[in-house]
């Protein structure tokens, strides 16, 4: 177990803050395969953003991951817009894969992703539709919700917020009590 | 203050998760376990051992649940999200939140809460100088609400269908007749829009369903309010010309039927009349898709008005007229904040039920009466098979007063009511034609 030390230039504080190993990698694709699982099969992540308060506000968002590219994806309906200003005003975010009901694998593990998030809305009305294929096999319903877009047309203006990580912390057998196994992205 | 019932919910959840802000200016959440204390509002969370000490930071704490179904997917969402300062006192932390809130989708459903949402979504579309987007095809049928045209088609038929029983039929004239019906109620409809947009009626309404509260075409920022208005003008003034050229032709009771139905129509929401706002609405709208349009139908074909025909007129009319008494039950609330009087709220709850079910009681009375004294052909009674959906009506109505989405079915329901009678009406007339009766 290592104890990774961490020493805040402004405050002068020092916390030692303890985690199991530390490994580098270039994207999520580098993960062990049962982290990736969690990406590829969680039903729902606890998305976090920053205020401009410093407040951490988070909500709870499909996560939809692209195991070919090893891209992480969240959307956002202009409905719910408030997350979509305060990642423009600061991107740093974090999803976190903890859910027991939602992460479907085994052996249970838990996930946390930090990064920067960026939001893409260069075609609000379609450009989200991309991300289709990998929202399928999440909800397998979400063509009929589709097809039914003149019932609620705002809720089809989506934003997508691309997650690019810079630090992932993995718990082992799912236990927050352990130290987790840290990987930086670089 | 945080209220009491959020921490009484959370203590329901079984994931909760806390967040703070790491020295990196990042999020940082991890999974905890926690205690809720409704009467102290105080939330007791068990330090994770991998976590390093982040007493008097600002933190969220959220709890989550989704239900995961067999096939894909979830249902059963809601969270609950708390924010304050945390205290390392001991062996937890502990919470007294500062700000709370929640969402449950059995308690909010997910509709009603993203039309809660309405203006902060234009807001953002705005801001990006965007308008959403919806196919043509579903912006025409939306802003002209194209499904409730069926209201106007069948009594047009009925009305040709009885002058055709009298000896008269011209297809050219019951084509322009139709035409022109429907130019004047896809006028009513956008009129109906524009103008209880102006009156705030729809924009307050965060529980339209598909059949009330408006198309939303202007809420949404579809089309703008003048667009709307634009339309409105458009459709009336195409009725008008083949009114006016029905008229000609055909005589000045046409004229009449028309100035009436256009009193009726526009002056449904437009100020000054505004008869939807003073508990007019319904006859008003009884009155103009019952003895209007059958009688304007008839008296087209044959110059001549009848008491066949305007009896007939009267359980059609009624029954549009019940449509738009089922639909106003959802927009009860809404409407009376808006100051909208309908008859739906000016009644009390407990009476709305029976309101239906005496003048469902009518409609079928005048029909059965009318067969019997053979004024109707016999076969006519054909309309009385759908008693059935009528209680059913009622029982979904009485079974579902306060909630907008369970009155969904009711709705549905009225209009196959609606369309099922009129159609077994009108079956019932072809039958005799053919029989003899």
């Amino acid at each position: 177990m290592l104890a990774h030390y961490h020493y805040n230039q402004r405050s002068g504080s020092c916390r030692q803050v303890l985690v199991l190993s530390t490994t580098d990698l270039h994207s999520l694709q580098e993960l062990p395969i049962e982290s990736r699982e969690v990406l590829e099969s969680a039903l729902v992540c606890e998305f976090t953003v920053v205020s401009p308060s410093g407040r951490p506000i988070t909500h709870p968002l499909l996560p939809l991951y692209d195991s070919q590219d090893g891209r992480l994806f969240v959307t956002s309906s202009v409905l719910f817009s408030k997350k979509l200003d305060h990642i423009k005003q600061n991107p740093k975010v974090s999803a976190l894969f903890s859910h027991r009901a939602g992460i479907r694998v085994s052996p249970y593990r838990i996930l946390l992703v930090q990064g920067n998030a960026k939001v893409a809305e260069e075609d609000i009305h379609h450009g989200w539709e991309r991300l289709l294929p990998l929202w399928r096999k999440k909800e397998p319903y979400i063509d009929s919700f589709v097809k039914m877009r003149y019932a609620l047309p705002l809720f089809w203006e989506r934003s997508v917020m691309e997650l690019s990580p810079t630090k992932v912390y993995s718990w082992p057998k799912g236990d927050a009590n352990q130290p987790p196994e840290v990987y930086r992205v670089k | 203050m945080v209220e009491k019932v959020l921490f009484e919910k959370a203590a329901t959840y079984t994931d909760a998760a806390l967040t703070f802000v790491d020295d990196d200016g990042y999020p940082y959440s991890v999974p905890v376990e926690c205690e809720t204390d409704p009467t102290k509002r105080v939330l007791k969370i068990t330090k994770p051992k991998s976590l390093a000490s982040v007493g008097g930071k600002e933190v969220g704490i959220i709890f989550n649940h989704i239900t995961p179904l067999p096939v894909g997917g979830y249902t059963d969402r809601r969270y609950l999200v708390f924010w304050g300062k945390l205290e390392d006192r001991g062996e937890k932390f502990t919470l007294e939140p500062t700000k709370g809130f929640t969402w449950d989708e059995k308690e909010v459903p997910f509709f009603q809460y993203s039309e809660m949402k309405v203006s902060r979504g234009k807001k953002y579309l705005d801001e990006l100088s965007e308008k959403p987007w919806l196919s043509t095809r579903w912006l025409v049928i939306r802003t002209f609400r194209l499904p409730f045209v069926i209201a106007t088609i069948l009594p047009v038929i009925l009305g040709t269908v009885i002058a055709y029983r009298s000896g008269f039929f011209n297809l050219l004239l019951f084509g322009l007749t139709l035409v022109a019906a429907l130019l004047i109620h896809l006028g009513v409809n956008t009129a109906n829009d524009y103008f209880d947009s102006r009156a705030g009626t729809d924009d307050i309404n965060t529980t339209p369903t598909p059949f009330s509260g408006g198309s939303r075409i202007i809420q949404y920022g579809l089309l703008p309010p003048s667009a709307v208005l634009s339309l409105s003008t458009a459709s009336y003034a195409s009725g008008i010309l083949i009114g006016l050229y029905l008229t000609i032709t055909r005589g000045l009771p046409v004229l009449l039927i028309g100035l009436v139905g256009l009193l009726i129509s526009y002056g449904y929401t437009a100020p000054p009349l505004k008869w939807a706002y003073r508990g007019l609405g319904e006859a008003a709208v009884g009155i103009g898709f019952g003895p209007l349009l059958v009688l304007g139908a008839y008296f087209v074909q044959t110059q001549s008005f009848s008491l066949e025909a305007l009896l007939g007129s009267i359980p059609v009319g009624m029954l549009v007229m019940l449509i738009l008494y089922v639909n106003e039950v959802p927009d009860r609330t809404w409407d009376d904040e808006a100051g909208k009087k309908t008859l739906v709220a000016l009644m009390r709850e407990d009476s709305v039920v029976t309101g239906f079910l005496i003048s469902v009681g009518v409609v079928y009375a005048i029909i059965l009466i009318g067969a019997i004294t053979k004024i109707f052909p016999l076969s006519a009674i054909l309309a009385l098979l759908t008693v059935p959906v009528a209680l059913k009506v009622g029982r979904t109505i009485k079974g579902n007063l306060g909630n907008p989405y369970g009155l969904i079915p009711a709705m549905s329901l009225m209009v196959k009511l609606f369309v099922y009678t009129t159609l077994l009406l009108i079956a019932g007339y072809l039958v005799s034609f053919l029989i003899h009766f």
